[in-house]
């Protein structure tokens, strides 16, 4: 199924939580929902779950309005970021969520075994739910959403709460997961390698509009503009009125076209060979000044030029 | 000192023989307050649900009034409570002045506020996302309630433990609005008072004792069934 923003406003007191007058989530696909903090990621999930009312516009599931949580529930299955859990099993409690979807006792129990093992928490099903540790109880709140193998599955942050080595391992898990149980897949995330490696497509939003959507590589090898550059990760760097964005890893060192202004602290001449040290952007930058140039002093702003790749240019 | 002997020793006497009157009196506060609390049980914790969960404007205003709904003086409630039963007033048609069904009105409006006061903080204690995680599920507005029910239910049976204390332990209503009319509305609470005035203090103190043993027994039946619920 499908998921469509119409002319969507939604406000929290006077501020602007989310004004988005078109945005699809195609279906099939799984969709990254990338921004920094408040820029609405969260408020569209739960705009699609219907737990949220809209001041204007519509959100639509496979075509239908979605007004309330009633509306999107037999369609719509939501992890939270907040593992929550109630009391009972773990057992008990992904047999409640399966039991709101009118499965019988043999096709819920099924569904239970595939989907903790595959989430990899078959060991903890008959565990007190609330007893778990962050990265267990994350993985169960994963396992419920997914085994309602609902027709759009909503997922806020996935990989919060696992430690370094279970988000390695839950990463590269979670691909065949969101296959076999997932259909249409929309997750925030705030990570770009995250998102690039579980994401066909990318919304990105910030201060609660779409800057950019689109395929997840393109989006990435192309930012609409240098704050979104700057938010994947992309060295920015700016040159009088130019701006040039750097994909990470991608400056080299040695001469070429890539210019960006420093602030000069010293200049220090060694042997002949004349260097100044600056800042650029908060990052100090060791420079070698060529000798047929005017050496510049501290304070000044100098033009430096380097190799780059993977270069994004903003006017 | 020694009136509290007697006292004590007239009451186990009136117990060992079962006497009549006694086992009346305890008998109808039993119904009495046992009505009441579960009338403001029904109302009590949806409301307190309503006030944890709603978003509405005046709502910390209608949380105030539940707050102080709790500490109300039993006797204004029973003042305010005879003024619309009394024959003369709004309800009067009803005849329910001088009556059982008149008093647990009364403990109703007193012990209502203790219900929702208590359920709304046992509600709130509850992780925010859960009624979310219900809705997403698709569970119904009831059934909703019913499982945050259970979640909270340590916090929601001490909300009816204040609830039947505050019912089963007040005086002024029940004697402004029963009228303490011995074989119809005296009431354990009211029977005190009129073995005091009496001089007969050895029966006061025999009332009293029953009045804790019962409060007592309520009491531990809801800690046992609480502590099991951890």
């Amino acid at each position: 199924m499908d998921v469509r923003f119409d002319e969507v406003l939604f406000r929290r007191g006077k501020r602007t939580v989310l004004d988005v007058p078109a945005m699809e989530f195609a279906s099939g696909r799984v969709t990254a929902l990338l921004g920094p903090n408040g820029s609405g990621k969260t408020t569209a999930l739960r705009l699609i779950a219907g737990l949220e009312r809209l001041h204007s516009g519509r959100v639509t599931v496979g075509g239908t309005e979605v007004r309330s949580a009633a509306d999107a529930a037999p369609n719509v299955a939501l992890a939270f970021q907040r593992a929550v859990m109630l009391r009972g099993s773990v057992r008990h409690n992904l047999d409640l969520a399966l039991r709101f979807r009118d499965l019988d006792l043999t096709r819920r129990q099924v569904r239970i075994e595939a989907v903790s093992n595959a989430c990899a928490f078959g060991h903890l099903l008959d565990r007190e739910a609330r007893s778990l540790s962050g990265g267990e109880g994350q993985r169960v709140n994963l396992g419920r959403a997914l085994a309602l193998q609902a027709s759009v599955t909503l997922l806020d942050e996935p990989l919060a709460g696992f430690d370094a080595e279970a988000r390695r391992e839950m990463t590269l898990r979670l691909p065949g997961l969101l296959r076999q149980f997932g259909s249409t897949v929309i997750f925030v995330t705030h990570d770009r390698d995250e998102a690039l490696r579980l994401a066909e497509d990318v919304v990105v939003l910030r201060e609660g509009r779409v800057v950019a959507k689109g395929e997840a590589a393109t989006i990435f090898a192309q930012p609409p503009d240098a704050e979104t550059a700057a938010y994947f990760g992309y060295t920015v760097m700016r040159c009088g009125d130019r701006t040039t964005a750097i994909a990470p890893g991608g400056l080299r060192l040695g001469e070429g076209d890539v210019c960006f202004d420093v602030l000069v602290e010293r200049v220090l001449s060694v042997s002949g060979v004349v260097e100044g040290v600056g800042s650029h952007a908060g990052a100090q930058i060791l420079f070698r000044i060529d000798p047929s140039q005017l050496t510049p002093a501290p304070g000044d702003v100098a033009v430096v030029s380097s190799e780059a790749r993977s270069v994004v240019r903003f006017s | 000192m020694e009136a509290l002997w007697d006292g004590l020793r007239e009451a186990l006497r009136l117990i060992a023989h079962g006497d009549a009157t006694l086992r009346a009196v305890a008998l109808r506060t039993l119904v009495v307050s046992g009505v009441a609390t579960l009338i403001a049980a029904f109302v009590g914790i949806p409301v307190g649900y309503w006030l944890a969960r709603g978003r509405f404007r005046g709502r910390t205003l209608v949380l105030g009034l539940v707050n102080t709904g709790m500490g109300m003086p039993p006797v204004v409630v029973g003042l305010v409570v005879w003024l619309m039963l009394v024959r003369s007033g709004p309800f009067g048609d009803f005849e329910l002045v001088y009556t059982k069904r008149g008093m647990v009105i009364a403990q109703v409006i007193i012990a209502t506020p203790l219900v929702a006061g208590f359920a709304a903080a046992a509600f709130q204690s509850l992780p925010s996302e859960l009624p979310d995680l219900l809705a997403t599920l698709g569970a119904s507005k009831f059934r909703t309630l019913w499982l945050l029910g259970r979640e909270a239910r340590i916090g929601l049976l001490v909300a009816f433990m204040a609830g039947f204390g505050g019912a089963i332990s007040e005086v002024g209503a029940s004697m402004v609005v029963g009228g303490n009319l011995q074989n119809s509305t005296r009431v354990l609470t009211t029977a005190i008072v009129t073995e005091t005035s009496r001089g007969k203090n050895d029966v006061a103190i025999a009332y009293g004792i029953v009045l804790l043993a019962i409060a007592f027994a309520v009491n531990l039946i809801f800690t046992t069934l609480q502590q099991r619920s951890r």
